[in-house]
């Protein structure tokens, strides 16, 4: 290496601390005094070409670097280069691309949106990002839900109804499903054997005879007919649960092992009943992303 | 070799600097224990554990306080105190107020760890601690700079070696930025709460002015002033160049001021602001390749002791890595990187880059040269030497190819859109993307921590060694004066 022959020619400054400690004089390394001329040059095109310096109250704006855009109102704007320029012509190409879809879904029906290829595929394109956005806080991001709390969306039950025009308008108007508790107007036996006739409706191996007794609370003093019909399948109207299904929103039924446990889970809700309240999305939301969000519910359970 | 002195090592003060040097092997093993855990609650979020102090918004200041205050700041105190007594050839100045420095420096970290675990915090990064610890800092880091410059000022060589300029520019600028960015009024005198004095943007501006200061003057300057003493040291040669240490000291502290807004582009701070910061950061590439330069320049001709001294190792792989994130940092300062790589990971691997590779790097190596001439023996083993080497060395690098990998991967797939114009991906998709390079992350961090405690070991049996050999010269010592 020729530097390093040259280093044993240079002199060192001629100083020494501690013993040893000296230093050569070499002259600054070429490649980095012009590396460092090359980064002056760079930071000199840029602030020719962006904002740079402040002046009094405003500062160099930057020159031949000219953004123009049009506003969501239609006003057409030029300016300097600056970030919110930026933002607003880049959400300006994203109008201008979403917009002949978007019109062509608010004109269209449901079914006719299902059955066109490029209709269906931008509506659910749109609708993830709304759902990830809106609904999967609560609903998790497929649309599970959480047992006790937020409904499945996924699965094949439906509380208020699983039609296009059922699903738009929870989504519309929000949802209260509210189930009153029976432990001040039912003794704790009949809560028992209620519940032993609920769970058999379900299919799960129960004592018949208590769960006859059970059938007469349910139609009788219990008064649970009234919403949940004498069938036990429920009604979307009231958003009362079919309970003759294996699909359990509230009680934790599926996680229960024994039978007791899964009476214990059945007990606690018809002692104390709950409220749930789902928030209302009309005004949040456009009519056009209500649209394609009630689409997206409807299909997250392969539309049945 | 001109003037070579033998005074004896009674003419320093050595207690001060050893109490520093153990305490950076302390905080460097719980810093980076603390580390390794919140790095593996990220990839296994249930070791939280639903505990609110051993959460990770808690424990993660603990982390960065201890390594970076905690280890980083006393091996800054312990070497600047040896170095600036060994080249000014004067012992270091007022005795008891070295001590203060010693006891306020240690306890503010420990009160502030203990402090964050319990919920208190600024919540400003890198100076979460309350304004009570603040006080403390402020009143210890100026008696430090007034040892330093009274020793400076009483020095028995007529000049000032480079490494103390390092060192001095770095307590002025701590002080300064310290100050200034943790100006606050309490909400009330027994609380611990306080208002920030600056408000909106210029606060955000101010906490990052300061953020990058930290990088700037505490774990750069500061570290490069170790590395002009330890690297000719240990090499043996001179510095490679004089000149070159002027022209890159005054164009590193001059533009370092500068570049703190580069962490607030695309925010509401003013273009012009965003602009200035970032051509800044382009400008410091090559003044902080200065040092690097300087350095390895230094073993120029002595190549051949990267094969059988370790420690030489440790300083010249560390000027690497920092050659390496000192050209990182102005690309990801850079507007259109930026956009890519904040608030992603690429930054946490950038940091550790930093903070692993050069400061944690030439503070082992500084360390190694240094004990055994604090306790007058050799180290208790260079084998371990070698392998806590490679033990760092391998756990840097899985970690921020780790953190490449997350970092760019997650900020391609927060910013992708479909044909439509829609977001390709939801937050969570590119969360459950996270947990593989977490995992390699975590993996990295327990090499890196392994090294660091074979390390503590490797101190404690050389001190123990020390003691041992000082006890038998003593004794002999005594019965050559009994026979007398």
């Amino acid at each position: 290496m020729s530097s390093e022959k040259k280093q044993h020619t240079v002199q060192t400054t001629g100083h020494a601390w501690d013993g040893d400690l000296q230093e050569f004089n070499n002259p600054l390394p070429n490649w980095w005094l012009w590396g460092f001329y090359a980064t002056v040059v760079f930071a000199v095109i840029y602030w020719v070409l962006y904002p740079a310096f402040p002046i009094g109250n405003t500062y160099t704006k930057g020159a031949f670097n000219e953004i123009t855009y049009t506003t969501a109102d239609g006003k057409t704007k030029t300016s300097h280069w600056t970030t919110r320029a930026l933002l607003m012509q880049e959400m300006q190409e994203a109008r201008e691309l979403q917009k002949p879809y978007l019109e062509k879904i608010n004109k269209t029906g449901y079914e006719q949106i299902a059955g066109n290829k490029e209709q269906s595929s931008f509506a659910y394109s749109t609708a993830k990002v709304l759902f990830a956005d809106n609904c999967a806080a609560c609903h998790q991001a497929g649309g599970a839900g959480v047992i006790g709390m937020y409904p499945n969306l996924a699965d094949d039950a439906w509380l208020w109804g699983g039609s296009y025009a059922q699903i738009e308008e929870s989504i519309r108007k929000g949802r209260n499903g509210n189930m009153p508790g029976f432990k001040a107007s039912l003794s704790a036996e009949q809560i028992d054997n209620v519940a032993e006739y609920v769970l058999g409706l379900s299919g799960i191996e129960v004592n018949k005879d208590k769960a006859a007794q059970g059938k007469a609370v349910f139609e009788g003093a219990g008064t649970c007919h009234v919403c949940h019909t004498k069938a036990g399948s429920g009604q979307f109207a009231m958003g009362s649960a079919n309970l003759t299904d294996k699909v359990w929103t509230f009680a934790n039924v599926p996680a229960a092992k024994t039978l007791a446990e899964k009476k214990t889970a059945v007990k606690e809700v018809v002692a104390n009943g709950f409220g749930r309240h789902m928030p209302a999305w009309n005004g949040r939301l456009s009519d056009v992303e209500i649209k394609m969000l009630a689409f997206y519910v409807h299909q997250l359970s392969a539309g049945k | 070799m001109a003037n070579v002195t033998t005074q004896s090592p009674e003419q320093y003060n050595y207690d001060i600097v050893r109490l520093f040097t153990i305490m950076t092997v302390v905080w460097g093993v719980l810093g980076m224990l603390v580390g390794v855990y919140i790095a593996s609650e990220l990839a296994w979020p249930f070791l939280n554990f639903d505990n609110p102090a051993i959460t990770f918004g808690r424990l993660r200041p603990v982390h960065t306080t201890l390594v970076i205050f905690g280890f980083g700041g006393s091996a800054l105190f312990a070497t600047s105190y040896y170095v600036v007594q060994r080249t000014c050839q004067t012992r270091l100045w007022g005795e008891g107020l070295a001590k203060f420095t010693f006891l306020g420096w240690n306890g503010a970290v420990g009160l502030a760890a203990v402090s964050y675990m319990m919920g208190y915090t600024q919540a400003r990064e890198y100076a979460e601690m309350v304004w009570p610890i603040d006080l403390l800092i402020a009143v210890t880091w100026v008696a430090y700079l007034v040892i330093y410059v009274m020793t400076l000022r009483k020095r028995s060589q007529p000049h000032i070696y480079v490494a103390n300029w390092f060192f001095i520019a770095f307590i002025l600028a701590t002080a300064i930025l310290h100050i200034f960015n943790n100006m606050a009024v309490p909400v009330s005198l027994f609380s611990l709460e306080s208002y920030s004095l600056h408000a909106g943007v210029q606060d955000a501006m101010t906490q990052w002015w300061y953020g990058h200061n930290a990088v700037g003057f505490f774990l750069t300057a500061a570290f490069l002033g170790m590395m002009y003493y330890f690297v000719p040291k240990q090499a043996g040669r001179p510095v490679y160049s004089y000149r070159l240490s002027i022209i890159h000291f005054w164009a590193l502290i001059f533009l370092y001021m500068w570049v703190g807004a580069h962490h607030l582009h695309w925010t509401a701070l003013p273009d012009w602001t965003s602009t200035l910061a970032a051509t800044f950061s382009i400008l410091l590439l090559l003044p902080s390749w200065g040092g690097m330069i300087n350095g390895i320049m230094t073993l120029s001709g002595a190549w051949d002791r990267l094969r059988n001294d370790p420690v030489i190792r440790f300083l010249i792989v560390s000027l690497s890595f920092y050659g390496m994130s000192t050209f990182e940092g102005p690309l990801m300062s850079l507007k259109s990187v930026n956009a890519l790589s904040h608030y992603t990971d690429w930054t946490i691997g950038h940091v550790h880059s930093g903070a692993l590779g050069w400061v944690a790097m030439i503070s082992m190596g500084s360390l190694y040269h240094l004990v055994p001439r604090l306790w007058e023996t050799k180290m208790y083993s260079d084998r371990l030497i070698n392998i806590h080497f490679w033990l760092a060395t391998i756990g840097i690098v899985l970690y921020i190819s780790a953190m490449w990998v997350a970092g760019i991967g997650q900020g391609l797939m927060l910013r992708a859109f479909d044909e439509y114009g829609n977001l390709a991906y939801t937050f969570i998709e590119t969360v459950s993307f996270l947990h593989a390079p977490y995992v390699v992350r975590t993996i990295g961090g327990v090499f890196f921590v392994t090294g660091m405690i074979l390390m503590a070991y490797n101190v404690y049996m050389t001190i123990r060694k020390g003691k041992a050999e000082a006890a038998v010269l003593e004794a002999k010592l005594a019965a050559k004066l009994a026979n007398a």
